[in-house]
């Protein structure tokens, strides 16, 4: 068994321990315990940690309770507890820095929403996008739940910005970059500086990967890839509008399509394998229908909600 | 002079000196794959070895056993590339940094656990800041939040291995590292 697999068995014993034990999972531990050393010093190596952390309670107090989205009542009493925070100041700087100050926002298909955070830094949500930032000048986290965005970001070493997005983090060196994802599907573009990404849920492995100006983290399950991308332009075009290809196969373009817009492109055969170039605007699928139509002489099925391109 | 229990001399004596070992097996072991392996294993026999008499000093011993065991693991690798063997610290075993290191001070201790927690991820975070900081029991916290106690249980697990993460010092080494390998790691074996 790794090590790995042994600290998850510890992990959910003393959780179990944290909520309480029955009589018949105490004796299970025990006998846990009595059946390999690496058992127990997993365990206990978790467990002077978790104990460590009962230290935090000295900050009891100081923090208002950590409830998100609670409605009006407790976005007061945050509100309250911040100016007396400002006014306290020193030590109830921590209730400030410890206050989940949550936002949402969301975009719908064909949508896009350019946001500056409380940092200074920007945000760009790119079509059917919903993002969770909770960004503080003491605490820069933002999830991302689906969709994609672009990230303008004000360094500031000692507070850095990260990104949630499904089993990843991306952690800020200094930069500007896009996190899309799909589910399990994450992918990072680096336009300038430097981006960190981290797996989440397999701590032990803790294998991250630091990705240049001009590269592309791609990243699903446990398997991260990195790869020079030389037209990371044309894919963060969508933040002027405009979707730029060059050379791609036109199934893969019309799914770039589909994404800003309800009416979607089917293309079906042998037509999905055509290279095609060029730039348009994301939301003119007419225009791109007909363009495919005149210059490959495609012919396209226009159903309202699906138009179906073929040879 | 009764003993301290076994259990208790484990935990205030040896692993405190985790950010140390594993720097020192970091700079010793290529593959990051096996840290872990090796540090539990380090772990293991130095529990076995206390349980028979306690080192007088701890912290030589628990490097000698890493050290040991890197021996013993190159040993049965079929091909050891002069790589390997070049990059080993062999002179520098058994004094890595002063001590003082291992054992912060309680304001130290404080910011150094905040930093753990704000590294958490953002559901984790407010399940171990509800449970911690708080003091609510796991129930309470799943009713507030609105979730099942079994999501509050595995958010509460899987923080305790990101904290002890943390806390045994990854973080650290873990950019040293990033930078030392670049873009490129092998991937996992996935199981």
């Amino acid at each position: 068994m790794s090590a790995e697999e042994t600290e998850q068995l510890a992990a959910q014993w003393l959780a179990r321990e944290d909520r309480g034990l029955s009589a018949e999972e105490a004796l299970a531990l025990e006998a846990w315990l009595a059946q390999a050393t690496l058992n127990r010093v997993a365990w206990l190596r978790l467990k002077a940690g978790w104990t460590r952390a009962e230290r935090l309670a000295a900050l009891r107090g100081a923090a208002p309770a950590p409830e998100v989205r609670k409605g009006l009542r407790s976005r007061l009493l945050l509100a309250i507890a911040a100016c007396l925070a400002l006014m306290v100041g020193g030590g109830a700087l921590l209730a400030w820095k410890l206050a989940a100050k949550e936002q949402v926002f969301a975009t719908g298909v064909g949508g896009m929403q350019a946001v500056r955070l409380a940092d200074g830094s920007r945000m760009e949500l790119n079509t059917n996008t919903r993002v969770h930032a909770d960004v503080t000048a003491a605490r820069r986290t933002v999830t991302l739940e689906s969709g994609e965005a672009y990230f303008d970001v004000v360094h500031d070493a000692r507070h850095p910005f990260t990104v949630y997005a499904g089993n990843r983090r991306i952690t800020d060196l200094g930069t500007k970059f896009s996190v899309y994802r799909n589910a399990d599907d994450v992918r990072v573009l680096v336009r300038e500086g430097r981006v960190r990404v981290d797996i989440l849920d397999k701590p032990e492995v803790d294998a991250p990967v630091v990705a240049e100006a001009g590269h592309a983290v791609i990243a699903k399950g446990g398997e991260t890839l990195v790869m020079a991308k030389p037209d990371i332009a044309n894919d963060l075009s969508w933040r002027s509008g405009m979707l730029v290809f060059s050379q791609q196969p036109l199934g893969e373009a019309a799914e770039q399509f589909n994404r800003y817009n309800s009416r979607k492109i089917v293309v079906e055969g042998e037509a999905r394998k055509i290279r095609i170039g060029g730039s348009f605007k994301a939301d003119n699928v007419d225009v791109f229908v007909l363009l495919l139509h005149q210059g490959f002489g495609l012919s396209v099925n226009d159903q309202g909600k699906r138009i179906t391109v073929s040879r | 002079m009764a003993e301290q229990p076994i259990d208790e001399w484990f935990m205030h004596d040896v692993l405190p000196l985790e950010p140390m070992l594993t720097r020192f097996l970091q700079r010793n072991w290529r593959n990051e794959a096996e840290i872990a392996d090796l540090r539990q294993e380090s772990y293991a026999r130095v529990y076995e070895a206390a349980q028979r008499e306690r080192p007088l000093q701890v912290k030589p011993f628990l490097f000698q056993i890493a050290r040991n065991l890197m021996i013993d693991r190159l040993r049965k690798q079929s091909v050891v590339s002069l790589e390997t063997m070049a990059d080993f610290d062999w002179l520098n075993v058994s004094d890595d940094k002063p001590s003082s290191e291992a054992y912060v001070a309680a304001r130290q201790e404080l910011r150094l656990l905040q930093a753990a927690l704000d590294d958490l991820p953002p559901r984790c975070r407010q399940v171990v800041l509800m449970r911690k900081i708080e003091g609510l029991s796991q129930k309470e916290v799943a009713r507030q939040m609105g979730v099942t106690t079994e999501t509050v249980e595995n958010q509460v697990a899987k923080g305790m291995r990101l904290l002890a993460q943390a806390l045994g010092g990854r973080r650290g080494a873990v950019t040293a590292e990033a930078r030392r390998y670049n873009f490129f790691k092998k991937p996992r074996d996935v199981r």
